[in-house]
């Protein structure tokens, strides 16, 4: 059995991705934070750390479920739906 | 949008749908704006919704609804790294009395949608509402974009992530140690192979619920031709596979792949899921003009064994509806909580206020799940030197394990659950 990363999971889900991202960080704010619990907690796993070691973020891949918003500890990430009609489309949900 | 409406909802979800078809019964005119592209679009649940609360309000559901398969076998496995240790329930009634049955909640919206729109609301999709327009803290409507649109009364049924609440000061954020995250796929198995394996006839259907040192909670669904698997992830707990991975973890699990690791996963969602059960209820899910209901209220109900949600979103809808009802002909709003609290929900919710806290308690995936693997193992190895269920007890739980600390949890479990 095939082990599948999380970008190859990412391809079963279909996005209507907006040109606008719907979640913008703080990167003043994400420096003094040192638990950086939205990298272990993303489920889409789109927050990573660059090589100077600052947090990056993608937006496409988003799931919408929430979670960063609520457990970053710094209040870094702005955080709006898609405009409608944009972002994931679940078709079983 | 100029038009004039008597209600606005906001989100199409099950509260939001249940309040529309509700309202529109008792000849309200509603408009339902939902953000996504369809009803259900954005909406992810673990896989059953349970039947007495459509058997009340829905006529001819049984035979209109998207129903996958009915619940038949009950299972609660503990699954450690090889071993797994189940319990396993089956009811033993004709099929159609089933309390419960397994859906995708995108497909069962979709049809609650169309329920709704046959009633006479207007379904609006692709319609993001950016606030809700506040006159001296009386709600006249919502604001779209650059569009205004007013009504009598405004519904927010915005679902867990409560974005429209917190802007206007509704409701606090809720606090990450409250959150869990359920990370689910679902696997393409076809309808054979998965009656084969899982042993069921016909229409029947499993509901699996995992306890696992591996993912923390998890569950399994079975569908007609497709199988859903989840994980119910906690974030705060250190250490741990990332969130990305952890699906994983289930999907490959010896026990697990063996039944469907030939299968296609065709998609991959995840939503957070509120867990503070009574604590986390909105104590004036109302106020001029506007009322909170399903999710965004804080009604959802985890007993610990099964997770209730888009029951009581149905059930808040058609009290939101009566509370309405009976606030336009002159009662007083807060008629909406004398009515939650004449219910059952809310009863309910006060019942199960235990749970949460059991079910944070980390031993529950990782500690009790090895001990019980470990004692079974003992019983059933058969070798030279056999040894007694104590002696297996004793060994599985180990010298720095204190057996009274043990019971006194245990008795703390039972008193909750």
């Amino acid at each position: 059995m095939k082990k599948m990363t999380v970008e190859e999971r990412l391809t079963l889900t279909k996005f209507e991705v907006h040109s606008k991202p719907h979640i913008t960080l703080d990167l003043q704010k994400c420096r003094r934070c040192d638990l950086k619990l939205c990298i272990s907690s993303c489920p889409a796993g789109l927050y990573t750390l660059d090589e100077s070691g600052e947090v990056k973020f993608t937006y496409e891949g988003c799931l919408e479920c929430g979670a960063c918003r609520i457990i970053c500890p710094e209040g870094s990430i702005s955080w709006s739906y898609p405009i409608g009609g944009f972002g994931v489309q679940y078709k079983f949900g | 949008m100029s038009e004039r409406y008597d209600v606005i909802i906001v989100g199409a979800g099950p509260a939001g749908l249940a309040t529309a078809y509700f309202l529109v019964k008792k000849g309200f005119k509603v408009i339902v704006l939902e953000r996504g592209s369809e009803p259900g679009s954005k909406n992810v649940f673990g896989g059953r919704i349970y039947s007495y609360v459509l058997d009340k309000y829905f006529s001819g559901w049984r035979s209109e609804a998207p129903v996958e398969r009915w619940v038949r076998r009950e299972k609660l496995s503990l699954l450690c790294k090889n071993d797994v240790v189940s319990l396993e329930y089956e009811i033993g009634r004709e099929i159609d009395g089933y309390d419960s049955f397994t859906t995708f909640l995108s497909r069962f919206l979709k049809w609650m949608a169309l329920r709704v729109e046959q009633e006479g609301a207007i379904v609006a999709t692709s319609v993001r509402v950016d606030e809700v327009l506040f006159d001296d803290g009386k709600a006249r409507g919502v604001r779209v974009g650059e569009d205004k649109l007013e009504a009598e009364y405004t519904v927010i049924a915005e679902g867990a992530n409560t974005l429209l609440l917190e802007k206007h000061s509704l409701r606090d954020k809720i606090s990450p140690k409250d959150i869990t995250i359920g990370i689910k796929e679902v696997i393409k198995l076809g309808r054979e192979k998965i009656e084969e394996r899982f042993g069921l006839i016909g229409e029947e259907g499993l509901a699996q619920f995992l306890l696992s040192p591996l993912f923390g909670g998890g569950f399994i669904y079975t569908m007609k031709d497709y199988v859903s698997i989840g994980v119910v992830y906690r974030p705060l707990i250190k250490d741990q596979v990332e969130a990305k991975d952890v699906i994983e973890e289930l999907r490959l699990h010896p026990s697990i792949s063996k039944l469907i690791g030939d299968g296609i996963p065709i998609e991959y969602s995840a939503h957070i899921i509120r867990e503070a059960g009574y604590r986390d209820l909105m104590s004036k899910p109302y106020g001029d003009r506007y009322l909170v209901v399903g999710d965004a209220a804080g009604l959802l109900l985890n007993t610990g064994f099964t997770i209730r949600g888009v029951d009581l979103a149905i059930e808040s809808g058609r009290l939101a509806g009566e509370a309405i009802d009976r606030i336009s002909k002159g009662e007083d709003p807060s008629i909406y909580v004398k009515l939650l609290r004449e219910s059952e929900i809310i009863q309910m919710l006060k019942k199960f206020r235990g749970v949460p806290e059991v079910l944070s308690n980390h031993k529950i995936y990782t500690v009790y799940p090895e001990i019980a693997c470990r004692i079974l193992k003992n019983m059933y190895s058969v070798d030279e030197s056999p040894i007694t269920l104590r002696e297996s007890i004793r060994e599985a739980t180990g010298s720095r394990f204190s057996m009274i600390k043990f019971i006194l949890e245990l008795l703390f479990m039972v008193k909750n659950l």
